[in-house]
């Protein structure tokens, strides 16, 4: 399994510095986030528009910006082609799902846009649970 | 040979509550007005597609104006606007419509919003029915909490994508690319209004306990909400419809909260629909 996440983080990393959506206006995207997907987490850190690391193990004191924390149910949902309704978006998903948003959110809103378009290339890479 | 659209644009000046307005209005078509509200932080160019359909305005004059303080209308001429701040309420908003309404001498005219403009459409009905031939409440319920937030402007974020961003998964994901782009960049000229307008959306907005006194019957309330909208879903509208003396409910597939502009094929199809109940039941 240790693999799978491996190579699912390989997979994104590459879909995400070369998406030309992103490419256009994320040259000032550096954060770091947690995707909680209940049977595993990942800890993405962004510089500059470029996935730097992506922590496929993270230790309880790694630190991040903000989380966003759902069921493996809710990511498996997230990561189709074409998502149901209510998992189409993570407001979507927080209003009407279980998916929490956690941290210090002024730093997702400060990077919406870039974070919300890369969030949707789960629809072409899937999710690692 | 220059490619000039149908679609004009005008302004005209009116009062309302002691309100001076120069309001911006587009227009195409001929016959049964039917009058189009935005939603909240945006402006008429999201009725791009009905405004030169020529299958509709052949028989429709479409009159999408920009509510003041968006688009091309700007906030009332004859107050410090910018020394309060801007929260829009049922009344104004209800009184604002009724007076375009009278100065383009617009008779019968059907009202139709989306989101807060739907939230209206249900305020006109219950408020004016007999100014109105028939209202289609786009994405609308008797009462819709949780979007007057202060993420909207907030000094440490990009207000413009914040709120571009953020209403981006109002959309569904099968409207085509470019219109959902579209749709996003008008969000990020609107933010300074969004907020206030959300206000009444969320908060000033609330006829749970008035939908048995408006009387579809009198004025028909056709409602329409997509599958895809979270912040009024579809069971909301429904639930709205239900109570409301002959509402008709229709619920829209695989189109979220925009629909006239994510997708208008696709809202077309409903829309005609509507239109042909409307005919039906007042002529």
């Amino acid at each position: 399994m240790t693999t799978d996440i491996k190579s699912w983080a390989i997979k994104f990393k590459n879909l995400s510095d070369s998406d030309k959506t992103m490419a256009a206006m994320a040259k000032y995207y550096t954060c770091t986030y947690m995707w909680d997907m209940g049977e595993k987490k990942l800890i993405i850190e962004m510089h500059d528009g470029k996935v730097k690391h992506i922590n496929t193990d993270p230790a309880p004191l790694d630190a991040y910006d903000f989380a966003l924390r759902a069921s493996a149910q809710t990511w498996r949902e997230f990561g189709r082609p074409m998502p149901r309704p209510m998992f189409h978006g993570i407001w979507a998903a927080s209003f009407r799902e279980d998916l929490k948003l956690e941290g210090n959110i002024l730093v997702l809103m400060q990077h919406l846009r870039n974070f919300t378009v890369q969030f949707e290339l789960l629809r072409k890479c899937g999710v690692p649970v | 040979m220059a490619r000039h659209s149908p679609v004009t644009g005008r302004y005209v000046t009116i009062d309302v509550d002691g309100m001076e307005y120069k309001v911006f209005y587009l227009q195409n078509g001929k016959g049964q007005p039917l009058i189009c509200q935005h939603t909240a932080g945006c402006h008429n160019h999201q009725w791009r597609g009905l405004l030169e359909d020529e299958e509709i305005t052949k028989n429709y004059s479409v009159i999408a104006y920009d509510l003041p303080r968006h688009g091309k209308s700007d906030p009332p001429l004859n107050t410090k606007w910018w020394e309060s701040e801007y929260k829009l309420t049922a009344d104004h908003y209800v009184n604002f419509i009724v007076k375009l309404c009278d100065a383009l001498e617009l008779r019968d005219p059907i009202f139709m919003g989306s989101s807060f403009g739907g939230n209206v459409a249900l305020q006109l009905a219950l408020r004016h029915p007999e100014r109105f031939k028939a209202v289609i409440p786009v994405e609308a319920g008797d009462y819709a909490p949780g979007f007057y937030l202060d993420w909207w402007r907030h000094p440490m974020a990009n207000a413009a994508q914040v709120c571009a961003s953020g209403v981006w998964d109002l959309m569904a994901p099968q409207s085509p690319d470019k219109d959902r782009w579209l749709t996003w960049f008008y969000y990020t000229q609107g933010s300074e209004a969004f907020k206030g307008d959300l206000y009444f959306y969320s908060v000033d907005h609330d006829l749970r306990e008035e939908l048995g006194r408006i009387d579809g019957r009198k004025c028909p309330v056709i409602m329409m909400t997509g599958t895809y909208d979270y912040l009024t879903t579809p069971e909301m509208t429904e639930n709205t419809a239900r109570q409301i003396k002959g509402g008709v409910y229709i619920e829209m597939e695989d189109i979220g909260h925009f629909p006239m502009s994510e997708n208008y094929p696709v809202f077309k199809i409903y829309l005609k629909e509507a239109l042909r109940i409307i005919r039906e039941r007042k002529g």
